[in-house]
């Protein structure tokens, strides 16, 4: 029995079926990868594209997108500093679940704070979490950045808001030669990644 | 009388998994059906195969990259300015890669009625059969997620809401979510069963009276409250809202109560009926 958090008399509740048997069954290994970058920088092509891969070779993944979430988990949040805080811790615990059910968990969104997603990597035991960010150069694909700029939306990351770039992240995605890679190109420096982790197998 | 039954659970090699599992003789013993009384409320339409996901998307990756994203942005609740992102990996493709369909098993009852017990046993007889589970246990989620919540009642219905969020992404996913919290309030159970798509809730109601849970008491937790050291306990100072109209009732009848296997196997029963057990 222990006070956990808000609440007292919280008991651990053990299972037989762990981590391990899951992914035995799944033949790969559970794991987030955190895809973070301005918005528009193709967080969510680059998480859809790697679903995909990872599809075609047979592995379970699922995609948190920071938006979806804003639909139902996460519906109760807005977007000030301290909900910013919140909907990201969430989605870090939620990944960490996915992760220890076994699944490459792909989340993708904004996470513009270091701090935040630093305690998402704190989450995630044995090294299971991997940043990947997004160094190519943001379109408006939403038409964000106009209403920004013309002062309709206020606390926008990158125009009045901050965007904290990763220090010591796991995989970087970059223009080469002004160019931005494919989607098909972005994914497969994720998987190949992955692969090479032994993400992949059991 | 007892009845010793040996069971044998061939487990089916998942599509995606390389080794497959070894087949599993499994005896359990079975009280003669006297002692308890298993029933099923509803009995639900096989789920159709191709059944859409509540959250399916389609990605239009030319779109996406060229900048003339189609999408149109929406206000959602407290936040403006919120995409829906299509995706092209959908539940009906995560479904026929497991063999299964996802879906959420969402055990109810007082405490010490036997949720974990069951959902314990329910994960490893799945996991016999190839079927990938995961549990939302109630009090681990506290460990977490919901951390920051306490006992009061608007966090209780959040502590609800939000695990509700998660198990309909885990059923999305394709897995087999076995959610089990005591979940006192049936306004609240019936929120998160609206979460999903028709049939894919599979409401399981542990009908254990109090005073077998107070007897059995494996945290000490009706000790504590009796004594008045923990307030707004459910049974005792709290109230727990039976569902009215579930999808299975393990029901504890007389002195004795089922065993965790006969409780299984009506689930696992349940889940191969309504076609939960291949894609």
């Amino acid at each position: 029995m222990a006070t956990v958090g808000n609440s007292t008399n919280i008991f651990w509740q053990e299972s037989p079926i762990g981590r391990l048997e899951r992914q035995k069954l799944l033949n790969q290994k559970g794991c987030v990868v955190w895809i973070t970058g301005l918005s528009g920088s193709g967080k969510s092509t680059l998480a859809f594209s790697v679903n995909k891969e990872l599809y075609s070779r047979g592995k379970l993944s699922y995609i948190l997108d920071g938006d979806n979430l804003r639909h139902g988990l996460n519906k109760n949040l807005c977007f000030s500093a301290e909900d910013r805080t919140e909907n990201i811790r969430r989605v870090g615990e939620v990944a960490k679940l996915f992760a220890d059910a076994g699944l490459i968990c792909i989340a993708s969104l904004i996470s513009p704070y270091r701090k935040d997603r630093d305690a998402c990597r704190a989450m995630l035991p044995d090294s299971n979490f991997i940043e990947a960010r997004l160094l190519v150069d943001a379109r408006d694909p939403k038409g964000l950045y106009k209403l920004a700029r013309a002062g309709k939306i206020k606390g926008f990351t990158g125009i009045d808001d901050p965007y904290e770039p990763p220090l010591n992240c796991e995989i970087e995605i970059k223009q080469k030669d002004g160019v931005c890679p494919t989607p098909n190109a972005m994914a497969g420096q994720v998987v190949s990644y992955l692969e090479e982790e032994g993400y992949l197998h059991f | 009388m007892e009845k010793v039954v040996a069971v044998a659970v061939g487990a089916t090699r998942p599509a995606i998994c390389s080794p497959s599992l070894a087949e599993v003789d499994f005896r359990t013993s079975v009280k003669m059906s006297g002692f308890f009384n298993v029933s099923r409320l509803r009995s639900l339409q096989p789920i159709k195969a191709l059944e859409e996901s509540a959250t399916a998307s389609v990605v239009q990756e030319s779109a996406a990259i060229s900048g003339n994203n189609l999408c149109q942005n929406s206000t959602v609740a407290k936040s403006t300015n919120i995409l829906w992102h299509k995706n092209s990996v959908d539940k009906r493709d995560r479904q026929q890669l497991l063999q299964q369909k996802g879906c959420v098993i969402w055990i109810t009852g007082l405490s010490g009625s036997g949720k974990s017990t069951l959902a314990c046993a329910l994960s490893q007889a799945l996991h016999w059969r190839g079927k990938l589970t995961y549990i939302l246990d109630g009090d681990n989620c506290r460990h977490g997620l919901n951390r920051d919540l306490s006992f009061k009642a608007e966090d209780r219905v959040e502590n609800i809401r939000r695990i509700g969020e998660v198990a309909k992404l885990f059923a999305d996913a394709g897995v087999i979510c076995i959610a089990c919290l005591i979940s006192p309030y049936r306004k609240d159970r019936d929120a998160c069963r609206s979460m999903l798509p028709e049939g894919d809730f599979i409401e399981v109601f542990m009908d254990v009276p109090l005073q077998v849970c107070e007897a059995r008491d494996p945290k000490g937790l009706y000790k504590l409250a009796r004594e008045g050291k923990v307030k707004g306990f459910t049974g005792i100072d709290d109230p727990y809202e039976p569902p009215l109209n579930c999808e299975i009732v393990l029901k504890q009848m007389g002195d004795d109560c089922p065993s965790p296997a006969d409780m299984v196997e009506t689930v696992v029963s349940y889940l191969d009926e309504n076609g939960f057990l291949r894609a």
